[in-house]
C-alpha cells in the first residue's frame, strides 16, 4: 500500500544526493495507521450527522379581540372529549360521534357540500395533546382551510353527556 | 491511493464541519405523528416544551437572549424550566430583543391538552399570532 507514495519521494533523494551528497536515504512514510483513523472518523462523522429537521405543523391563531359574525348554518362543532371520542354538530343542532377514521372524508365532504363552512375545534382540557395535533392532522389533509382553536366549557361537555345519553 | 484519500480528507472536514451534536434534553419528548411537511425554521427558533406530565420548558437558541432572559448561569444551558405564570413576561421579552423570533411549541404525545392549551392562550395574548407545532413525519 505505502510503496505507491513513496515512489516519488525516493526519486527526490537520489535527485538530492547527486547535488549534496548526503546520507540520508529515502524516507518511506507508513500513511495506513493515518488513513485508517482518517476513515474512521469519516464513518464516525457521516453516520452520526443528522441532516433532517423535525418537521411542524403550522399554526395561524387570529387575534382574539376581532370577533367574527358566523351564520348557524356554516359552523361546524369539532369536540374531543376526554377520552378521545370525537363528536361534531352543526350550529346548534345535537352534538353525534364521528369515529377518527372517517374524519377526513367526513371533513372533506362537509366542506364540499357548503365551501363557507368553519371548522371549530374545542378540545378538552383533559384530553390528550396527540389527540389535537392528529384531529388538526386530519383537518389539514382534508384541506380544510377555515378552521379555529376553541376552549371547551362546561356547557359544551353538557351538551356532549346529553346527546351521548 | 493519495487521490482517494484526499477525498477521504475532503469529506471528513465536510461532515466534522456540518456536524452539530443534538444537545442534551432535559425531559425525553415523544413527539405525535402528523402529515405536515413544514420543516421548523434553522435560527431564530424558541421552543416550548411541554413534558409528559406537563412541565414546562423554555429554550432560545442564542445565547446572548438565553442570558437576557434566565440570567448568566443560564449561558450553556439548553432548555430552562420555567412556570406558566413567568411564561408571559419571558415571551415579551423574547420577543422584544429578537422581534424575529419564531415560537414553536413542542409537546409530549401523551401530555394532557390542557398545559399546551395554557400554553397557547399565553401566545394568544402576547400577539403571537403565528407558531409551529414540533411533530414527527406521520408514513403511510
Amino acid at each position: 500500500m505505502a510503496a505507491v507514495d513513496t515512489a516519488a519521494p525516493r526519486e527526490r533523494g537520489k535527485h538530492k544526493k547527486k547535488h549534496k551528497k548526503k546520507r540520508r536515504i529515502g524516507i518511506r512514510i507508513d500513511m495506513t495507521p493515518m488513513v485508517d483513523v482518517a476513515f474512521l472518523l469519516l464513518t464516525f462523522f457521516m453516520l452520526t450527522t443528522t441532516f433532517s429537521k423535525p418537521q411542524s405543523m403550522e399554526i395561524n391563531l387570529p387575534p382574539s379581540e376581532t370577533k367574527v359574525e358566523v351564520a348557524e348554518s356554516n359552523l361546524l362543532t369539532l369536540r374531543v372529549m376526554e377520552d378521545g371520542t370525537i363528536y361534531w354538530n352543526m350550529g346548534i343542532e345535537a352534538p353525534q360521534k364521528v369515529a377518527f377514521n372517517d374524519l377526513r372524508n367526513f371533513l372533506s365532504s362537509k366542506n364540499q357540500e357548503n365551501p363557507k363552512l368553519i371548522t371549530l375545534v374545542k378540545v378538552d382540557r383533559k384530553s390528550k395533546y396527540h389527540m389535537m395535533v392528529d384531529v388538526l392532522d386530519e383537518i389539514n389533509l382534508a384541506d380544510v382551510k377555515r378552521f379555529s382553536l376553541a376552549p371547551m366549557l362546561d356547557q359544551d361537555k353538557k351538551e356532549v353527556s346529553k346527546a351521548a345519553g | 491511493m493519495t487521490p482517494m484519500v484526499d477525498v477521504a480528507f475532503l469529506l471528513l472536514t465536510f461532515f466534522m464541519l456540518t456536524t452539530q451534536f443534538r444537545p442534551p434534553e432535559e425531559v425525553e419528548i415523544v413527539l405525535p405523528s402528523s402529515h405536515s411537511p413544514i420543516k421548523i425554521p434553522e435560527s431564530d427558533v424558541s421552543v416550548i416544551t411541554v413534558s409528559k406530565t406537563g412541565a414546562l420548558f423554555m429554550s432560545v437558541d442564542q445565547q446572548n437572549l438565553r442570558v437576557r432572559l434566565f440570567g448568566e448561569e443560564a449561558r450553556l444551558k439548553e432548555s430552562v424550566p420555567v412556570e406558566l405564570s413567568q411564561l408571559e413576561k419571558l415571551l415579551i421579552t423574547a420577543r422584544i430583543s429578537n422581534p424575529k423570533l419564531r415560537f414553536v411549541i413542542k409537546g409530549d404525545k401523551d401530555a394532557d391538552y390542557g398545559p399546551v392549551m395554557d400554553v397557547m392562550d399565553i401566545f394568544d395574548k402576547t400577539k403571537i399570532s403565528r407558531f409551529n407545532l414540533v411533530t414527527d413525519l406521520q408514513r403511510d
